[in-house]
Formats: structure tokens, C-alpha cells, sequence
């Protein structure tokens, strides 16, 4: 199978950001809640990119964050995901009425602005790292679950599932064999996509405050803690803003060089 | 209630976020005067805009910054270092048992209305300040007047029920209004050396200086007040002289661009806010003093205070601020001594430590002190959860059911560790000598003996350490350099602005 070079660049991103998690499990340069390093040290010396205003070392802080914003990331993927494709499959084959209802319901969870949901989540629950998953992996169900349903509602209306059924083939396994086939290179790229803005959307919500509480060190906490410093101390704002970056980007790419790997057309034309 | 305690800051919860919503603040346009110094207009530059503009009906600390002493006046004011001074009233009798208070009316004072000054509008003031339906925060302050009578128009009378040594204080904030002007809430009719211009709702008050004052002429032609959401577009503001001061800095890192320039003078004043770390006294483990001094000692504050503030503020040890009479170093009480502590944790029983979760309001710097506490007390083996509530809720929770630990909360206003007297409040200090201290106080017949009381109350509380009182916020203003005249120590967010002179 050929790779595309931003298929390739994409992984070396995203496994960049996957090293230094696990790296931050067996060794930090500091412990992250340590205060000795003096108020906003600049980069260089003992603290190589230099502390915030508490004294804490902001490299073992953003080493701990890679830790989050993976965690929520594929957390909410999981959680997205399982709930969307099962809403969707069901979506899919149910009759006229409950197709109706649950894409009623489906159509009001997309309406509502992920923030908005994350903030109702976290009203009821308290703010803590399980909440911004459950958050962001619901508002994701809802489109995971749009996509599904038109995907196998594709797939049921083929002349081949027709003979397959009239040859006395199961429900479930026309599922099995022949609509899980057809709509999971689509539904990957999707997910892989829904990863990139899930690790945005905690960033956003930490930024807001409503994250996992301090003193995690999520890189929107971070990102929302340097600004008001920004002026006098910029690397504490910039850091984790260019590891959000090359980790959403390295997503993405990775998302597209799915496509690719999916689409006949589109390997063909290469 | 709540506008002694956390008044300003659910404004400061919603900047946050206006600050995430547009990241491109907007300055407002740029009015360079060129008047003549003497009579200049001043551009001052404020994050507090009022809700409205009475301050009984819930106008904010806004409205306090920009009227009180400017466009209304009180009987009695009190000066930016704290002292009580006649204003409107020339001067004041007290009757030997210290139930009666009569209050001469100084003579000529007129209402920007033109209507002399009588004392019908000063009973009807203090009965809008104390009446059911008002939001004033000194409201209780009050509740010992028994009957407010007007014998003459020159003369009003007022009889308590008890004595109250902080009546004439408590006065200095009673805006004194014409009983006849309506629609408070959005103009005024008061005394003071300026009237209400315009108020364009979102961006600026202006003030016009009042021709028919009693008192002296302003030395400027008239301010106006310029509102901003966002703290980057205030100092942006001000250093391309679209205004000439800023009432208040909230961060200590904006200030890099105005120390080493010539042209800006930063000050470093003495506010009234308090940061605390707030126990809840009732329950366990928090009940035990031994238990809340060695909390008090595990602490770091003077590192906190630099974490935050880097040099400016100052630790006090207690409740009293300095521009209170009755304030005391009393930072030595329960030094920064991480031995010290862990000897008080094992008297109490705790050798091992314990665990609380600290209820923390979700603006700054409530989160990032509450980091700072749950890395210092690991120290000494007490393990901090912390859990971030909004003001709302902190409100509800903390404030009214008492379901709590312990809390981060800023208490803004001066001379409230009379607080620490009242069994029932939020945070559950009951001493019965310290109650005993704080009445007999109030009865006091001088403010001689009621300074004394308070300072034993001080003490007292701070040997009990019912609450670790982290630090005191400074009061930053920045000005132009060729600025003079205005007050830099912010008291309960007063902001007199007629002294002020260009140049």
C-alpha cells in the first residue's frame, strides 16, 4: 500500500505528542505542582522553558498536558463513537417512526454548540477530566450518529443487501457483513477528524475554566493562565499553543491520509 | 448581602470570559483635549461600569467609583486615608446617653435640580438606604435607628435604640438625594461638585462640573469616565492617551510597560480586599484552632502574594487593613514556619495530616492561590481537592448553606472584621468574648474605646487564625505623568476625581 507524505508527516506528529506522554509517565524534569523555580523564570538553564507565575517548571507541565489531551481525545472518540454508531445503526434500520424520532433528536443535539453542552455537563457533574470527555464525546455522538445513519440507509437501499436478505440472510448479519464494511473507511475519517476537534474543544473549555479543575495542567489551563502574563512572559502562552497546533494538525493529516488510504477514486488518480 | 462580599467580582468572572469571546478588544475612540491645563477634561479609564446608576437598587461598585463624592455627597465623608470628615453636615451633636444623634445641615447647599438642601431629603436618604426593597450594602449598619425627625430644615435628628459608635461612619455612604427626583436608576439629582453629562450605556459617563456648588471648584472642567471589559484594551487605552488614569490594575504584568517610562507614574496604594482562605470553624477538622494555625503556618503567603502580585500588596496577618483605625501588624502571629505547623498538626491529633476539599471560585486568582495552597499543605501531609465553583454557586453553597470545608474568597469592603462577632456567618467564627468585644464595641462611647476593642478582636481572631487571611490586594493606579490630585489608595472603590489637574 502507498502512504502519502502527509499521511506520514501526520503520524510523525501525532506520535511525537504520543512519545512525550509517555515519556511524562516514567520521567519529568520537575514535579508539576513543585513552586521552587521562581516567578516566571525565563526559557534557558534549570528550567528549559522557563516557569510560570507560581514557580512551576512549564515543561513538566506540558508533558503532563500531552498526558489530557490525549486522554480526552481518544476518550471522547470512544465515547462518540460507541454511542454514534449505535444511535446511527439503529437510526438506520428502525421504521418510519423511531427513524423520525431519533433524528429529532439527533438534529437538537447538533444544534446545541459543543461548549454549551460541555457546560450543562458540567453543571450537573462537577468539572473534572471524566466530564469534559462525557461532554465532548456527546455532542460528538450526535454527528458520529448523522453520519452513520445516512451511511448505512446507503448501503440498505443496494440491490446486493435485497438478494441477500431474500436469500435468508440475517439482520444482524447483513450488519456484520456487509454494512460495517461498506460505511467503516468513512466513519474512521470522521472519527479521526472528530479527534483533532475534541482536543480543541477541551482546550477551549479549560481555557474557560470549566476543565478539569487545577492544578491539572491542561494546555488550555495553561494557555488561560499565561495570558494575563503574555506581555512579560510569552513562552508560557506560546508552548502550549504550538502543541495544540502540531497535535490537531498531525490529526488531521492523519484523518486525510485515511481518506486516501479508503477512497478507490482517489487512489487511483495517483 | 452579597455586595460586601464578592460585589465586584461576579463583573470580574464575566470579563474573563468576554475576554476569551473577543480576543481583539476595542479601544474607545481617542478625545485629545486641548484645553487650556487649568480647566481640562480628565479621561479616566475604568473596568467597573455601572449596572445603574442608584446604589440602592444594585448599581455596583461602578456607581460608587464614579458618584460617590463627585456627584453625590453624604453628611460625612471619608477620606482617601481613611478618616471621617464632615461633608454636608457642619456639624453634629451626640447626646450623653449616645441614643440621639443631632446633625446640623450646612447652610447653601443646593441640589443640581436648584433646590436648597433640607433635612426632609436627608430622612428620606437614609430611609431609602434602610427600606425593605434596598440592596445597599449598609443596610445593617442601620438597624440600631429608631426614628429619623426633621424639627427644623436645618436639623435632622436622629434616635437609636442602641448605641452605634459607626453611625456617623456609616453615614459617610448614605448618598444624600432630592426627596422629589425620580428615575434614579438612570439620573441623579445630588449635591456634589459634578452633575451626570452623559452616560452612553457600554462606554462612557462623562461628569460636568456643578456651577452652583457650595464647596470649592473643581480643579478640572469635568471627567468622563471610559468603560472597558477587557484589561489589555484599558492599558492600550492609556498608553496611546485615549486616557489619562486607570482606577485600578488588576494584574501586576501589564504594569512592565508603564514602570520604566517616563511618561506614566505607577501607584501602589493600599486597598480594602482581602484574599482568605476561609474555614468553615464549625466542622471538623477545621473547628480545632490548633488545627486552622497550623494550616496558617504551612502556608508560604509572602510567596504567594509575589507569586501573584510580583512586589506589590502587602501581608497583614489579619482582617484590619491599614487605612482602618484599629489595624495591627500581625503578620508574626502565625509565622511561615513548615516545623511549626507539622508540631500543631500532631498536638491536634493530625500527625498524619488529613484531607478537605477547597471550594474555589472559578476567577482569578481564586484558582491559581488554590493550586499554590494544595502544593504548600502536601508538605506538611494535608491533601487538598480542589473544586472550582462559579460565583453563583459559591453564593448559594458556601454562602447561605454553609456546605463547605474551607474557600477562597476576596472580602472587599474596610472595617469588616466586626464579621468575626457574628456566629452566623458563612465561615462560623463563634467566640463568645470576641462577640461580647465586637457589640460592646458599637456601644462604645469614643471611638478611643472602640479602636481598643476592635484591636483585641484583631487579635484574638488572628490567635484563633478563624481564617487565613493570605494577603491584601494593592491598589495600582496608573497615570500620566503630568497628572496630579487624585486618590490612590481605593477605598470600598471610592474614586474622588475633583482634585484632579492636567499638567
Amino acid at each position: 500500500m502507498k502512504r502519502s507524505p502527509t499521511f506520514l508527516i501526520g503520524c510523525v506528529l501525532v506520535a511525537l505528542v504520543c512519545a512525550v506522554a509517555v515519556v511524562s509517565l516514567l520521567w519529568l524534569p520537575y514535579d508539576p505542582s513543585d513552586t521552587s523555580g521562581g516567578r516566571l523564570v525565563p526559557p534557558g538553564g534549570a528550567h528549559w522553558l522557563g516557569t510560570d507565575k507560581l514557580g512551576r517548571d512549564l515543561l513538566s507541565r506540558l508533558m503532563v498536558g500531552a498526558r489530557i489531551a490525549l486522554t480526552v481525545g481518544f476518550g471522547s472518540v470512544l465515547v462518540g463513537g460507541v454511542l454514534g454508531v449505535t444511535a446511527g445503526l439503529l437510526a438506520g434500520f428502525a421504521t418510519r417512526w423511531l427513524d423520525d424520532t431519533i433524528s429529532a433528536v439527533l438534529d437538537i443535539l447538533i444544534a446545541f454548540p459543543t461548549l454549551l453542552l460541555a457546560m450543562l455537563v458540567v453543571a450537573v457533574r462537577q468539572a473534572s477530566l471524566g466530564s469534559a470527555v462525557l461532554a465532548i464525546g456527546l455532542a460528538m455522538s450526535a454527528i458520529v450518529a448523522r453520519l452513520t445513519r445516512v451511511l448505512v440507509k446507503r448501503v440498505l437501499a443496494q440491490d446486493y443487501i435485497t438478494a441477500s436478505r431474500t436469500s435468508g440472510t440475517s439482520w444482524p448479519r447483513v450488519v456484520t457483513e456487509h454494512v460495517l464494511p461498506n460505511i467503516w473507511p468513512t466513519l474512521l475519517v470522521n472519527l479521526a477528524l472528530q479527534l483533532g476537534l475534541a482536543v480543541l474543544a477541551e482546550a477551549s473549555l479549560s481555557y474557560l475554566g470549566l476543565g478539569p479543575p487545577p492544578p491539572n495542567a491542561s494546555w488550555g489551563r495553561l494557555l488561560q493562565e499565561a495570558q494575563a502574563t503574555v506581555l512579560t512572559a510569552p513562552t508560557g502562552a506560546i508552548a502550549p499553543g504550538v502543541l495544540l497546533v502540531v497535535l490537531v494538525v498531525g490529526v488531521n493529516l492523519v484523518a486525510d491520509g485515511f481518506r486516501d488510504l479508503a477512497d478507490p477514486t482517489r487512489r487511483r488518480s495517483r | 448581602m452579597s455586595g460586601i462580599l464578592v460585589s465586584s467580582k461576579i463583573v470580574g468572572a464575566a470579563l474573563v470570559l468576554s475576554l476569551a469571546l473577543a480576543a481583539c478588544g476595542t479601544g474607545s475612540g481617542g478625545t485629545t483635549s486641548t484645553a487650556p491645563p487649568a480647566a481640562a477634561t480628565i479621561e479616566i479609564g475604568s473596568l467597573y461600569e455601572p449596572q445603574n446608576l442608584d446604589n440602592t437598587a444594585g448599581g455596583g461598585q461602578g456607581v460608587t467609583e464614579v458618584f460617590n463624592g463627585n456627584v453625590y455627597e453624604g453628611l460625612f465623608k471619608l477620606t482617601d486615608a481613611g478618616k471621617v470628615e464632615n461633608l454636608l453636615a457642619e456639624s453634629h451633636k451626640v447626646s450623653p446617653d449616645g441614643l440621639t444623634y443631632t446633625f446640623t445641615l450646612r447652610k447653601g447647599v443646593k441640589f443640581h435640580s436648584g433646590k436648597p438642601l433640607t433635612s426632609a431629603d436627608v430622612k428620606y436618604s437614609i430611609e431609602k438606604v434602610t427600606a425593605k426593597d434596598s440592596q445597599s450594602a449598609r443596610k445593617s449598619g442601620f438597624k440600631p435607628v429608631k426614628s429619623i425627625e426633621t424639627p427644623d430644615d436645618a436639623t435632622v435628628v436622629v434616635k437609636l435604640a442602641s448605641r452605634s459608635i459607626s453611625l456617623v461612619y456609616n453615614l459617610s455612604y448614605v448618598w444624600i438625594i432630592n426627596s422629589a427626583a425620580k428615575n434614579l436608576t438612570t439620573t441623579e439629582d445630588g449635591t456634589g461638585p459634578y452633575k451626570l453629562g452623559a452616560w452612553k450605556r457600554g462606554s462612557t459617563l462623562s461628569l460636568d462640573r456643578f456651577d452652583g456648588y457650595w464647596g470649592a471648584k473643581p480643579t478640572n472642567k469635568g471627567v468622563v469616565f471610559h468603560y472597558f471589559t477587557d484589561a489589555t484594551a484599558l492599558n492600550n487605552a492609556l498608553l496611546t492617551n485615549a486616557v489619562d488614569i486607570v482606577t485600578s490594575e488588576q494584574s501586576p504584568d501589564a504594569l512592565a510597560q508603564f514602570k520604566d517610562n517616563k511618561d506614566y507614574r505607577v501607584s501602589d496604594g493600599h486597598s480594602t480586599t482581602k484574599l482568605l482562605l476561609a474555614f468553615n470553624d464549625r466542622k471538623a477538622p477545621f473547628d480545632k484552632p490548633l488545627v486552622r494555625k497550623a494550616v496558617t503556618s504551612a502556608i508560604d503567603n509572602a510567596k504567594l502574594l509575589e507569586s501573584i502580585w510580583a512586589g506589590y500588596g502587602s501581608l497583614i496577618g489579619s482582617m484590619v487593613p491599614p487605612t482602618d483605625p484599629w489595624y495591627e501588624d500581625l503578620t508574626k502571629v502565625n509565622p511561615y514556619d513548615v516545623n511549626l505547623a507539622k508540631k500543631e498538626l500532631a498536638e491536634a491529633g493530625y500527625a498524619k495530616g488529613f484531607a478537605f476539599t477547597l471550594d474555589t471560585p472559578n476567577y482569578d486568582p481564586h484558582p491559581t492561590a488554590a493550586a499554590f495552597i494544595k502544593s504548600e499543605l502536601a508538605k506538611v501531609g494535608i491533601t487538598v481537592t480542589i473544586n472550582v465553583i462559579t460565583a453563583d454557586e459559591w453564593y448559594s453553597k458556601v454562602y447561605k448553606n454553609r456546605d463547605f470545608a474551607a474557600t477562597l474568597q476576596e472580602h472587599v469592603n474596610d472595617r469588616d472584621v466586626v464579621w468575626y462577632g457574628d456566629p452566623d456567618f458563612y465561615w462560623g467564627y463563634d467566640n463568645p468574648q470576641v462577640t461580647k468585644w465586637v457589640a460592646e464595641a458599637e456601644q462604645a462611647e469614643t471611638t478611643e474605646v472602640q479602636t481598643e476593642l476592635l484591636k483585641k478582636v484583631n487579635r484574638q481572631i488572628a490567635e484563633d487564625a478563624a481564617s487565613d487571611w493570605l494577603y491584601l490586594y494593592p491598589q495600582i493606579v496608573v497615570a500620566s505623568s503630568d497628572l496630579s490630585g487624585y486618590p490612590i489608595n481605593g477605598l470600598n472603590s471610592q474614586f474622588y476625581v475633583y482634585g484632579i489637574k492636567k499638567g
